[in-house]
């Protein structure tokens, strides 16, 4: 089942006190958010399996602005469900992009 | 607003974590609390944990939060005559009600200090109008006397339902006071008289009301003591980086140099349903991807196996690692630690002390070192790296045999499992409270020469890594933990000459403290030979003392 593996593409947008926060910290923001979810997560295969998550393009510091991001999941879901149960999940200061074009 | 892009991990100062409570400035009782090191440590105090849910759950009280800054913040805010401030709402340390600190760690006390000056508080208690500072996590809080308002000895869990009721009911400071002290638990050094006579310490009451002794307070139901559902849980790395769910306090065992066994006596469990309940309901809050079931001797606990066996689906299913910081070794070689290393990477820790049998039967420290042979090897098949291993040194029974017997051990350890180890080798501290409180701590010199045959037989190989205690840093906290009411002149002598984060290394000044402590005309052998007839946390009564009394 771990071997199938479904992606997802979403554009987080960083703004207000999320700033500060590092792109190391934002994976850690989001594979503990996505695990306050019920959604069929993917983990990374090993000693120590994590929660996959990949961006694509990074922030400096101290900068708002978007960062691409790809989730990786079990099972095929909608970008929609995506959405709903993962916004409630972040801080303030980080949003996923709406009516965004789908990849 | 302050730019936090200038400084060093500005992640430090932002607050807004996971279910970190934000009430608006309106409420009644604002207190906030610190631990005084950096975020990253203080971050992963579980006692901070507990008392911020605890004391937010009081609807009209705001409980906040504030850590050490680090020197570039410092600097930031006492060149431009800023205030230290709270992470929830960013308010000024002054003009909170109480400033509530954790003041566990002898060689945090002027970091203390630092936070007090930079919150815009006068560093006396006697010079203080408005806000309360109060200090917990203490075991002798007599040197800190000058700068505290108020000390809670004990466990707040049971204190904090009088506490709140108390400042609701009283407005001033003063009315504060001197209600709290006719509670347990509750020592305002002000309402007292010390002196020393006689080779004894004398303690008067100033205030008829006022409690003497000072009776360590501890929570009677474990199972129903408030405990954080809500997990905390940080946007940014801190030291120990996971959920943390005791499943018991105190310790069943005797070992005589132990002093957190006096200090969190009785020694109670947690049962098995409410520590599943826990665990699923703060992961269900935090998302957390490790937890460590935390007690001082794991193994102890009467449910250990069920406890593992019945968590071991959730944690295997979402991919949460476990670490059990305190199992005991024979536990390693059952069936416990294959199930445990099924889950995710484990190191190992052992608590050895004394590597020779006769000296570590004095000490009374129970360990199977047969069983600690067998478990590396067992342990070294099942993938785990490295194993740590605790020794201390420094007893007046030590022979030199007992000393080079540390790097035959770990010589023959290694040797026999191929496992690569890491030892931690510590100097023992008399500690207040402990068994061996009336024990001299040995003069420097002969530690330093003890220092010299351990070293020189720990076999020089890349999978051996030692630590040896700093020996300087051991005597400092050792004085500061016995020592007296007159020491707070010393601390505050040593803070002036820029003593600050004494805990690092890096930043640690022997020189300063010498100099203060002779500036000050104290000789500090004083509070280390244990000569004296009391001592000066005579007046405190822990729970193991007074249940004996009352019988
Ligand atoms: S040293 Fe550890 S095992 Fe021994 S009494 Fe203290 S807490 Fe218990």
């Amino acid at each position: 089942m771990q071997n199938t593996r479904f992606l997802l593409k979403l554009g987080l947008y960083k703004s207000g006190e999320m700033i500060y926060f590092s792109q190391l910290d934002l994976i850690h923001i989001l594979a503990r958010a996505l695990r306050r979810t019920n959604l069929p997560l993917y983990y990374t295969q090993g000693f120590n399996p994590r929660v996959k998550i990949s961006f694509s393009s990074g922030l400096k510091l101290g900068t708002q602005g978007r960062v691409d991001t790809t989730f990786y999941f079990t099972e095929q879901i909608s970008h929609e469900k995506l959405k709903t149960e993962l916004q409630p999940q972040l801080p303030e200061g980080l949003e996923i992009i709406k009516d965004d074009v789908k990849c | 607003m302050i730019d936090f892009k200038n400084f060093k991990r500005p992640q430090r100062y932002i607050g807004n974590e996971w279910n970190a409570i934000v009430k608006r400035k309106k409420a009644k009782l604002r207190i906030c609390i610190c631990y005084p090191d950096i975020y990253e440590i203080g971050m992963s105090n579980l006692g901070i944990k507990i008392i911020y849910s605890l004391l937010n759950k009081y609807p009209h009280v705001a409980c906040e939060r504030v850590f050490m800054p680090a020197d570039d913040m410092a600097e930031f805010i006492s060149q431009g005559r800023k205030k230290l401030f709270s992470l929830e709402t960013k308010t000024p340390l002054n003009e909170f009600d109480v400033l509530g600190i954790h003041l566990g760690y002898e060689l945090n006390f002027t970091n203390f200090l630092n936070i007090l000056e930079l919150g815009g508080i006068p560093l006396k208690a006697s010079d203080r109008k408005k806000t309360i500072v109060m200090g917990g996590g203490i075991v002798n809080p007599e040197p800190l006397a000058e700068f505290v308002d108020l000390f809670f000895l004990g466990e707040f869990e049971e204190a904090a339902d009088e506490f709140i009721g108390v400042l609701k009911k009283y407005r001033t400071k003063e009315e504060r006071l001197a209600a709290l002290a006719q509670l347990d638990g509750f020592y305002v050094p002000k309402f007292y008289e010390v002196s020393f006579l006689n080779n004894t310490y004398h303690f008067e009451k100033k205030y008829a009301q006022a409690q003497l002794p000072i009776k360590r307070v501890y929570v009677k139901d474990l199972n129903n003591s408030h405990y954080p559902q809500k997990w905390l849980t940080p946007h940014t790395q801190i030291v120990h980086d996971r959920a943390q769910i005791e499943i018991a306090r105190g310790c069943p065992n005797q070992c005589n140099f132990c002093q957190a066994k006096a200090v969190y006596f009785p020694y109670r469990e947690k049962k098995l349903a409410s520590i599943t309940q826990l665990i699923t309901k703060i992961y269900e809050t935090s998302g957390y991807e490790n937890f460590s079931l935390l007690s001082l001797s794991a193994s102890d606990h009467s449910e250990i196996a069920e406890i593992i066996d019945s968590s071991y689906d959730f944690f295997k299913s979402k991919r949460i690692g476990l670490s059990l910081p305190s199992l005991r070794i024979d536990d390693v070689v059952g069936r416990l630690y294959s199930k445990l290393l099924l889950l995710k990477k484990t190191s190992l820790t052992v608590a050895v002390e004394a590597a020779n049998d006769p000296l570590r039967r004095s000490l009374n420290k129970k360990i199977d070192i047969k069983k600690l042979f067998e478990a590396a090897k067992i342990i070294k098949n099942l993938g785990v790296r490295y194993m740590k291993i605790y020794f201390m040194f420094g007893f007046s029974q030590e022979s030199e045999e007992d000393l080079s017997a540390i790097g035959q051990f770990l010589n023959a350890l290694n040797k026999s499992s191929g496992l690569a180890l890491k030892a931690s080798i510590n100097i023992f501290i008399p500690k207040p409270f402990s068994c061996w409180q009336n024990f001299p701590m040995e003069e420097e010199k002969i530690l330093e020469n003890k220092r010299k045959i351990i070293l020189s037989y720990i076999p020089r190989r890349r999978n051996i890594k030692i630590s040896l205690a700093f020996l300087k840093k051991s005597i400092l906290e050792a004085v500061i933990s016995r020592a007296d009411r007159k020491f707070s002149s010393v601390i505050y002598r040593a803070y002036t000459k820029g003593a600050k984060f004494d805990g690092y290394r890096e930043n640690f000044s022997w020189n300063i403290w010498e100099d203060s402590m002779k500036e000050e005309g104290i000789d500090y052998r004083f509070y280390l030979d244990a000569r004296t007839d009391n001592f000066p946390w005579s007046f405190i009564e822990t729970a193991n003392m007074h249940m004996s009394s009352n019988s």
